[in-house]
């Protein structure tokens, strides 16, 4: 009989199991075949053959493995979450393949590119903008599975939340808009500043307001934007309702995206030089006011993202908190 | 709708947790996960060898069953048997199933 066989077998059905569980485990299953290929042969000496039959009987490896390891099943995002990770996936996806796509459009009627190079440049840009987000998205919602974060399906009655009031209630919309916003937010400000611009009728210039290369180099404080956006959405999307776990989630993300914002638009120059400098040029030396609020336009930016975080957690506090 | 594909689905669950049960009855004394299957195949209750060996494991890792191997023989077997936990579960299940073995019975053949 070919004993090596059997070897490979045992070692193939126990090489992922831990390995303190992996001797005892192929030390049992050689007990049993060896009982199985005596139930068989009786007192005849078992052929390759027999042993074959026997282990067929046994199942494959991988069966015993999933058997053994209790992993039969099992996956990275199950069900309650499954069906809000395909959502807001779907959701993410199309907004940044969109977002590229048409953002690329816009660039190429400014800035007409060879044909193919065009192309090249824009498949690239969506290649790692659609692996990022797809990476991002699953995740978070890995995250949310492997710490088993509850999202509204209790068991038992007594702990069945009551049907939320109006006021209390998220739209899915609402969720799916926000993720929308905050994807559309990271393309465009990361993959292509230079649709802001000013454009001058006498001589056709067109001057970038941003200074792209500085916002690249400023990506992470980007990134944690969306990051803190879109989870902030997605538990929203989750809940379904304002409660005290997404008021506590908005106001953290909203914080940290303070912060963020507050040291991304405060660290360094994100304007063009070239744009600070012409100024009075685009707008006539009339318009101090204007001209004024460009040349501090990181700070003015600052200020409308603040209120606008400020707006949303007053209204999360309200809408949770009010009876 | 495929009548025999239902049926063998409602089969694997019905047998799911009765075959626990009878796992846990049948080790008051020290058996091999062989001689289990076979035990149980005698009794009309078939049982694959690769569902019933990371059974045993399962329930030893819950504190049911205990396990030794023993060396003493011509081929080195692992035993199991039930420990004190896994008695006071045999029972209180078993408990459980005559009542609703009974009232299931009933019911299917229309006495109530």
């Amino acid at each position: 009989m070919n004993q090596d066989l059997l070897e490979r077998y045992l070692y193939a059905a126990t090489r992922r199991l831990p390995a303190r569980q992996r001797e005892d485990v192929a030390q049992e299953l050689r007990s049993l075949v060896d009982d199985m290929l005596s139930d068989r042969c009786g007192d005849i000496t078992p052929t390759e053959k027999d042993l074959r039959v026997v282990l067929t009987e046994l199942g494959t490896p991988q069966e015993l493995y999933e058997k053994y390891s209790g992993e039969a099943g099992k996956c990275l995002i199950p069900q309650p979450y499954y069906s809000t990770y395909k959502l807001v996936l779907t959701v993410v996806l199309a907004c940044a393949g969109g977002g590229i796509t048409i953002a690329n459009g816009i660039l190429l009627m400014l800035e007409p590119q060879e044909g193919m190079q065009a192309v090249l440049s824009w498949m690239g840009m969506l290649w790692n903008t659609l692996l990022g987000t797809f990476a991002f998205v699953t995740l978070l919602f890995a995250f949310f599975s492997w710490r088993k974060i509850p999202i509204g399906n209790a068991f038992d009655f007594d702990s069945l939340p009551p049907v939320p009031r109006k006021r209390e209630r998220i739209s899915r919309w609402e969720c799916i808009a926000g993720i929308a916003f905050c994807v559309v937010f990271l393309v465009v400000f990361l993959g292509i500043p230079q649709v802001f611009f000013a454009w001058l009728p006498e001589t056709g210039e067109r001057i970038p307001v941003f200074d792209g290369e500085a916002l690249r180099r400023s990506w992470y404080w980007l990134a944690l934007l969306a990051v803190c956006g879109v989870s902030r959405e997605a538990v929203k999307l989750m809940e379904g309702r304002y409660n005290r776990r997404v008021l506590g989630v908005t106001v953290g993300t909203n914080l940290v995206s303070a912060a963020a914002a507050a040291f991304w638009l405060t660290k360094g120059s994100l304007m063009n030089p070239d744009f600070l400098a012409r100024l009075s040029q685009f707008f006539g030396e009339g318009e101090e006011v204007v001209i004024t609020l460009f040349s501090h336009f990181p700070l003015f930016f600052l200020g409308v993202m603040l209120f606008a975080l400020t707006l949303d957690t007053l209204e999360a506090a309200v809408r949770t908190l009010r009876k | 709708m495929n009548v025999d594909e239902v049926v063998s689905g409602l089969i694997l669950e019905l047998r799911r947790g009765t075959l626990i049960l009878l796992v846990l009855s049948q080790l008051r004394e020290p058996i091999y996960g062989y001689s289990l299957v076979k035990t149980l195949s005698e009794n009309q209750i078939p049982m694959d060898a690769n569902t019933l060996y990371p059974l045993l494991r399962r329930l030893e890792g819950q504190g049911l069953l205990s396990s030794h191997w023993d060396t003493a023989q011509s081929k080195p077997r692992k035993y199991y048997q039930i420990t004190q936990p896994g008695l006071e579960v045999l029972e209180k299940t078993k408990a459980y199933w005559k009542a609703f073995s009974n009232h299931v019975d009933q019911l299917l053949e229309g006495t109530i």
